[in-house]
């Protein structure tokens, strides 16, 4: 015993070698959040909001030019190679993962702006959390104007844990990538200012569903490391092309890891948290949750899908088709019997999600592509729609209530033409970015042989397209209600978030291209292994 | 292997020696008077803290106490397998650890200025 | 020593094998119990007993730093946290078994059947192949391994953790703690406070009498009367108790028994010994 921990002693263990360079835009995200939370720490009441708005979209800009920095490192694609994969094997940097985590920064960035709004003298989140609804306390720090700036660093944190997710090359990191992102997202989800019985009990479903997810997901991990001996993506990728044997611990692995990632798409039939988180959580979280998170765990499916189980494309091929069906169809149909235009939009989401399969069933480049160019137009697309949703307000909060929406074309025909405008992107109607996303994705979905679920997908869309069409007769054609809701100015904010949302809208209608080559481009040589 | 488990096992075997011995002659050597006072839950002598009757709900700063230890808790098991293997690692894994360790006072630091460390 | 220590890290000694059946029996009933069980606090013990049962299978099957995370973490920490939410939500909460949504038993159940029967054939029809045999990870050496793949393969995930306990904190905080907006008040304060009210002096102390210490019995004034200020509030609120303490103002309702004739020690004159 003493000779071999003397033995041990002796033998050094070389030091892990991790490239700070390709890992900067995590790092600084995640130094951001850090360094919110000294803010929330040293820094009083007052004057913490400006220095976490200067932290954070800091933070976000730099990691955004970090991201283009490393992108356009030529060692790094050099000779065809699809990327590096870093940090001792934890990381892979490749063309994808960049688009993503680049789309992941642009959308937290608007986010974060809808986040910081508080113009009305308000922000919309809680003063006191701890404080129980409708009681004395809450009165208290609601009088006094305060609210919680936790929120700048939780969103921080799980921005940098949305960056990692897709770029995780272990389903380790992988896991500890999900958890970072969550658990943000759970408590973000409960902190509204109004309504705020709602707003709790969204998180709590969403963290009670949101853990047994996690659980699915790594319980599966274990029955991949159980199969291949391995966490790594391409261990298991190659165990896969070799091992026969045990191949029942392998498609149970997939089967959970999948429902793990699926969950987090809120793919049907894993859908049902989405629409009462959406309708709950404070609307600035929304739009978070509805741009970043879909984007990154879209990354994060495609990467496991793509990398571990490339060689399986037959074996879960056929489950990704019902997934798809299934969630266009029944998105685009319990979207039609909606009366809250958040939880309509929820609906709306949880159908783009299912057009986005589509691409991903094809695993072929174009079908990465696509999926990227789709969830970037996407998300840009619906942080806006959501900032639209911020500013239709009455005595009571936000009116989410379509009925309330009736003849707002009539009193504020700007707002209404703005949001009208992001439903036609979602219903796909050509010269918005919406188009060109359905046509990308079912291009690459009939190139790889999924006709029938184009048909589907087709389908759907106009199922879909008739309650955007409904929502936009409603708003103009409609005579407004007398108590309706008030339209406030926005903020500078708010309209920055509404300017960019609208702007991408239009140009990635107009003029595609570059975004549609950037995509391509990125997704050429597929994910690194 | 097994062999690795005997010291413990000797340590819990006098640990239930231990209790069972002390209950049992408690039980049968001491007086044996009644008294409400007795039940009451012991609190280092203070008063022990009001709770609502029937059965009662403790109050959520609990709660704090609770997650915060966990916090420290699971920071501590990584410190286990990093001090064992302390010399072999050498100076990375002494900046690791630090690095871990700063990363997690950051935490404590937001906890003990927004005065979650209080009991008031 | 070290010969024997490899030697019986690599095969499964009987004692595992009796240990793993014994354990496998506990743990299950154990878990079965802490899913029927109505009552939340029984299944929290009986989660302890699930959890204590995995620590020593871990610790027999050669991981024991595993073994002692499971026991220090999860039976030390983590099911200590479960007990104090208990707490919060009260004690005696108890599921209710009422259906809110119709049906929804029946479905579950049926559902629930399907996914065995399912799961039952999966298992059945799997080819697992022979455990891997136990590495040089596993034993004595377990510690170390794991440090080298925790400080060089996974140091990044690592890392990463501190971010999620940083989150871990905030949540715990925004959720749990609320901020005083008036300062709190200083021992200057509180003994002006003290000095300004009804009883600068302390407290008269709770009776005690010759036939026991009864501190749960009110001191008698000069005039013969129970002094409910001796008696500490909290114990006198608890279920059962003999004397309620009045709110101020009240006057104080006699114990049982004769006031003033020696009335306060006797007036439960069997309760000494009747309670073990």
């Amino acid at each position: 015993m003493t000779s071999l921990s003397g033995a041990l002693a002796a033998a050094t263990i070389t030091p892990p070698h991790i490239e700070y360079g390709q890992l900067s835009p995590l790092l600084v995200v995640f130094g951001a959040a850090v360094a919110g939370v000294l803010v929330e720490a040293f820094v009083p009441r007052e004057r913490r909001r400006a220095f976490h708005l200067v932290i954070a979209l800091g933070g976000l800009v730099a990691a955004f030019a970090l991201i283009i920095s490393v992108a356009a490192t030529p060692s790094l694609f050099a000779h065809g190679s699809p990327g590096h994969v870093v940090a001792m094997g934890a990381v892979g940097v490749d063309g994808p993962t960049l688009f993503i985590q680049g789309t992941i920064v642009v959308l937290a960035f608007v986010s974060v702006l809808l986040i910081a709004e508080s113009s009305h003298g308000v922000s919309p989140f809680a003063a006191q959390a701890a404080a129980v609804p409708g009681s004395a306390e809450e009165r208290e720090g609601l009088l006094r104007g305060i609210s919680h700036t936790e929120v700048y660093p939780l969103t921080l944190f799980a921005v940098g844990g949305m960056m990692l997710f897709p770029a995780a090359n272990d389903l380790l990191t992988m896991f500890v990538a999900l958890e970072v992102l969550s658990l943000p997202l759970y408590l973000l989800c409960g902190l509204a200012r109004r309504r705020r019985l709602i707003s709790q009990e969204a998180a709590m479903k969403y963290f009670l569903l949101g853990a047994f997810s996690s659980a699915f997901f790594l319980f599966g991990v274990a029955m991949l490391y159980g199969y291949s001996g391995s966490v790594s993506l391409s261990a298991i990728a190659a165990a896969a092309a070799t091992n026969v044997s045990s191949a029942t611990l392998l498609y149970a692995g997939i089967a959970l890891v999948g429902i793990g990632l699926l969950f987090k798409i809120g793919a049907v039939p894993f859908q049902s948290w989405k629409p009462d988180v959406y309708q709950g959580a404070p609307t600035a979280v929304t739009a978070l949750m509805a741009s970043c998170t879909v984007v990154s765990a879209f990354g994060g499916l495609l990467r496991v899908f793509y990398v571990a189980f490339g060689q399986l494309t037959w074996d879960w091929r056929p489950a990704m088709w019902g997934v798809a069906i299934l969630t266009m169809l029944a998105g685009a149909i319990i979207a039609i019997t909606q009366t809250d235009v958040k939880r309509m939009l929820a609906y709306s989401s949880i159908a783009h999600g299912g057009f986005v399969l589509t691409a991903v069933v094809a695993a072929t480049a174009a079908g990465l592509s696509a999926s990227l160019f789709y969830l970037a137009v996407y998300g840009l697309t619906t942080i806006g729609a959501f900032a639209v949703v911020t500013l239709v307000r009455d005595p009571a909060g936000e009116a989410n209530h379509l009925s309330k929406w009736a003849g707002l074309g009539k009193r504020s025909p700007w707002l209404a033409g703005v949001f009208a405008f992001f439903l036609l992107a979602f219903a796909g109607i050509p010269l918005t970015s919406g188009f060109a996303g359905k046509f990308a994705v079912f291009q690459a979905a009939a190139a790889g042989g999924a006709l029938p679920l184009v048909i589907i997908g087709v389908l759907a869309s106009a199922v879909a397209a008739f309650f955007y069409v409904r929502v936009i007769v409603l708003m103009f054609f409609s005579d407004p209600a007398p108590d309706g809701p008030t339209v406030v100015t926005p903020g500078l904010f708010t309209g920055a978030a509404v300017a960019v949302g609208a702007a991408a809208t239009l140009v990635f209608g107009i003029a595609p291209e570059p975004l549609l080559a950037l995509a391509s481009h990125a997704a050429a040589h597929l994910f690194v292994r | 292997m097994l062999t690795l488990y005997v010291p413990i096992l000797m340590l819990a075997a006098l640990a239930a020696l231990f209790a069972g011995f002390s209950l049992v002659m408690g039980a049968l050597a001491g007086p044996k008077r009644w008294n409400r006072a007795k039940l009451q839950a012991y609190e280092s002598g203070i008063e022990p803290t009001p709770q609502p009757s029937g059965g009662g709900r403790f109050p959520v700063k609990y709660y704090l106490t609770a997650m915060l230890f966990i916090l420290f808790d699971i920071e501590i098991i990584f410190l286990y397998p990093w001090a064992v293997t302390f010399r072999s690692l050498g100076v990375f894994g002494l900046v690791e650890m630090v690095l871990f360790i700063v990363t997690v006072l950051v935490a404590y630091a937001y906890v003990w200025r927004r005065g979650g460390l209080e009991w008031d | 020593m070290n010969a024997a220590h490899v030697l019986a890290a690599s095969t499964v000694g009987a004692g595992a094998v009796v240990a793993f059946w014994i354990l496998a029996v506990i743990s299950v009933a154990a878990a079965l119990g802490l899913v029927l069980a109505p009552r939340a606090v029984h299944g929290a013990v009986l989660l302890a007993v699930v959890m204590l049962s995995l620590a020593v299978l871990y610790g027999v099957a050669g991981a024991p730093f595993l073994a002692f995370v499971q026991i220090i973490v999860y039976t030390g920490a983590v099911l200590m946290l479960f007990l104090f939410v208990l707490m919060i939500v009260g004690v005696s909460a108890a599921d209710s078994m009422r259906e809110t949504i119709r049906g929804q038993r029946l479905a579950a159940g049926l559902a629930g059947i399907g996914l065995l029967v399912l799961l039952a054939l999966v298992v059945g029809h799997a080819a697992i192949g022979p455990a891997a045999p136990a590495g040089s990870n596993y034993g004595v050496l377990n510690v170390q391994r794991l440090a080298q793949l925790i400080f060089t393969r996974y140091v990044f995930p690592f890392e990463l953790t501190s971010a999620l306990l940083i989150t871990a904190a905030l949540g715990a905080m925004v959720l749990a703690h609320r901020e005083r907006t008036s300062p709190k008040p200083s021992q200057r304060d509180l003994a002006r406070q003290r000095v300004r009210g009804d009883h600068p002096a302390p407290l008269p102390g709770p009776g005690v009498y010759a036939r026991g210490d009864a501190a749960d019995m009110p001191a008698l004034l000069p005039d013969g009367t129970p002094s409910p200020l001796s008696l500490n509030p909290v114990m006198a609120r608890r279920r059962g108790s003999a004397i309620r303490v009045p709110g101020p103002g009240v006057p104080a309702p006699l114990p049982p028994g004769e006031p003033g004739k020696d009335g306060g020690p006797d007036a439960e004159p069997d309760r000494e010994g009747a309670h073990p």
